[in-house]
């Protein structure tokens, strides 16, 4: 993989150079939250963001759209949502995320809805630092060797930049002017350096090489029926996590405008409703039951799978959950340590107790 | 008028009409959707009303008087289906803000006294399934158009409606907000029915509950996370209680309970 240098201030004029026929999504602030937003004005970009709210995913499968259109003539198909983009400022878990997702979407179950919009996402990494909730160092996902473009690793001068496709190489052509083709000793040993202390640098740790079978050993235990108890149903983890890939579809007619449209949203297994069939049958409708599905997909079935969690340690559930419910908490009670969290405080209404007698 | 064209009312009981209002102000589009139904009864927007058989009712308000309980049950044996819209009509709205049955009374006596009221009398608020088989629910205070819209093309075209069941935190999330829950501010977004937009915490002030409350609402849990924070009993109590009518009847019940 070719790795080349661009001093810092040749970066924005780079990206509003490559975006011109395409839509730059970036992170920035808004209003005291970073998320993934459609650039217009470029120095807006937070270059040192840990992590924005909602996982980038949402640059690909965005939170709700429309599938297709009906009308009296027949159906269109809506790809609004796939129009060319660069997905900048994407670090390392996230860019896991995406190869995650890429599993599901487009080998056994192919979803033109995901391949038309990744195929036409142009992914531009960055580098980033961890912060207390950080764990892609026990996930292995702090590094990335494959599904992005062109990744910039900051060094405080300057960017080294890993070409990671053609379609990133011919990005560099568009203006190859800015670009120096061969990184110095000290750039190297920089590097060096800086990937050393990066390592070093993650102070929550999760080992989870043990999960799969903890997860088996431990799947009556009664920490799932206190988490049941407390999880407010909310759905926010799913929403905040770049792995969780669940939708619901929903067909709206108007016959005002002789009209008909498929809208499709993001969903979560932590809701009653998605375990729900025919008749109002629920086979989940107690929440430890959909709590420990959620947690048996991180960490147990998808690695039977893929080999791997599906998990890339980004932090946001940690963040997230109101009641503490997160892959940390989680693991630290699946191997038996004592857990400091709202939902392992919360105390049991008493007419639990009785209907339990 | 066409015969197979689908015979619809809507109808106010106690309420403030907003229900009414939002449909009337779908505008355009409420023009072309009354040129593919049959509007029997409106008072709000016609005067040429016929009482007769429907094949949908909808009805705002709740249950408050006992002319509101005839008029309901009167619709109801003239109709298909009934659909209750808004809160009131749904849960009872903040009309029916929960009290026990005495203290209703013992209101209600500071209020009229021992005078007979003749013509209507006053009834404990409830909402309109207290006392009439209701088919479909719209919440809302008031209902959101494009729902409103999508329901009646449901119906109109004979199948059920349908609606994403989560609570407001879900759509809170598709906002991008970060959660007031975790500032420690009192937001009752996981105990209230979604379709709002979450507008309340994408302008950064707490869900207030007006959707109504979430069928599988855990108030359990956010009632220790409330105490948890430091609320008062009595305000968490209050803010519960505002919008949700009886919506949270076994709750605040079983809580009673605990504390004898
Ligand atoms: S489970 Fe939590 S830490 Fe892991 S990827 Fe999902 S949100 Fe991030
Ligand atoms: S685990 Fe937490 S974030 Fe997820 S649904 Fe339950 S309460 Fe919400
Ligand atoms: S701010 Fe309120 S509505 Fe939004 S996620 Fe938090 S509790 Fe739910
Ligand atoms: S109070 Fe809650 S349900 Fe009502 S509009 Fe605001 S966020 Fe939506």
């Amino acid at each position: 993989m070719k790795v080349i240098k661009l001093e810092k201030k040749k970066l924005i004029p780079f990206l509003q150079f490559i975006s011109q026929e395409r839509e730059l999504w970036a992170p920035v602030k808004k209003n005291d939250r970073i998320i993934y937003d459609l650039i217009e004005d470029f120095t807006c970009i937070d270059m040192n963001t840990t992590r924005t709210l909602l996982p980038p995913k949402k640059v690909i499968i965005p939170q709700q759209f429309n599938m297709f259109r009906v009308t009296g003539l027949g159906y269109e198909s809506d790809y609004s949502h796939a129009v060319k983009k660069i997905l900048f400022g994407i670090h390392p878990c996230d860019i896991h995320g995406l190869l995650i997702l890429d599993k599901l979407f487009m080998q056994d179950h192919p979803d033109p809805y995901y391949i038309e919009a990744r195929r036409n996402t142009l992914i531009l990494g960055l580098s980033c630092w961890p912060d207390e909730h950080c764990f892609a160092r026990s996930t292995n996902t702090h590094i990335i060797r494959e599904g992005f473009d062109l990744f910039f690793t900051d060094l405080e001068h300057s960017y080294l930049v890993w070409v990671g496709s053609s379609a990133g190489d011919d990005l560099i052509k568009l203006k190859p002017e800015f670009f120096e083709q061969k990184p110095t000793d000290q750039d190297i040993q920089d590097f060096t350096y800086m990937q050393i202390e990066r390592d070093t640098s993650y102070k929550t740790k999760i080992n989870f090489i043990s999960m799969p079978d903890l997860m088996e050993l431990k799947y009556n235990e009664t920490f799932w029926e206190k988490m049941g108890r407390a999880c407010l149903g909310c759905g926010s983890c799913s929403m905040v996590c770049p792995t969780c890939n669940c939708y619901n579809v929903i067909d709206r007619h108007l016959i005002s405008e002789e009209t008909g449209e498929r809208r499709r949203y993001w969903d979560s297994c932590t809701l009653c409703e998605y375990s729900e069939v025919a008749e109002g049958v629920n086979f989940r409708k107690n929440c430890a039951d959909r709590l420990r599905l959620w947690y048996t997909h991180k960490m147990q079935a998808f690695i039977s799978k893929y080999g791997k969690a599906s998990c890339v340690g980004c932090g946001r559930c940690l963040l997230t959950c109101p009641v503490d419910i997160n892959v940390l908490t989680v693991s630290k009670s699946l191997q038996g340590k004592d857990v400091y969290a709202y939902w392992n405080r919360l105390p049991r209404e008493a007419s639990d107790d009785k209907s339990s007698k | 008028m066409s015969k197979n064209k689908l015979r619809i009312g809507v109808y106010g009981l106690t309420g403030c009409a907003g229900d009414q209002l939002t449909i009337l102000n779908c505008e355009d589009r409420l023009l072309k959707l009354f040129e593919t139904v049959d509007v029997r009864s409106f008072l709000m927007a016609k005067s040429d009303n016929l009482e007769e058989e429907l094949d949908i009712a909808l009805v705002e308000g709740s249950v408050s008087t006992r002319s509101d309980e005839e008029s309901v049950i009167n619709i109801r044996q003239r109709t298909g289906s009934l659909v209750a819209i808004g809160i009131c009509a749904c849960f009872g709205g903040i009309q029916a803000v929960f009290t026990e049955p005495e203290e209703w009374a013992k209101q209600y006596e500071q209020v009229y006294g021992n005078r007979s009221v003749s013509s209507n009398a006053a009834l404990q608020s409830r909402p309109v399934k207290a006392f009439v088989k209701v088919d479909y629910y719209l919440p809302g205070c008031p209902i959101h158009k494009e729902q409103f819209l999508a329901l009646l093309s449901r119906l109109a075209l004979g199948s059920t409606p349908e609606f994403h069941r989560a609570p407001v935190c879900l759509e809170c999330k598709w906002q991008e907000n970060d959660c007031l829950l975790n500032k420690n501010v009192l937001c009752l977004g996981p105990l209230t029915t979604a379709g709002c937009g979450a507008i309340c915490p994408t302008c950064n002030l707490p869900c207030v509950g007006c959707w109504g409350p979430f069928e599988e609402a855990n108030c359990w849990s956010e009632w220790n996370l409330l105490l948890d924070k430091d609320y008062d009993r009595n305000i968490i109590m209050q803010k519960m209680k505002s919008f949700s009518g009886t919506g949270f009847i076994q709750f605040f019940n079983t809580m009673k309970k605990e504390r004898t």
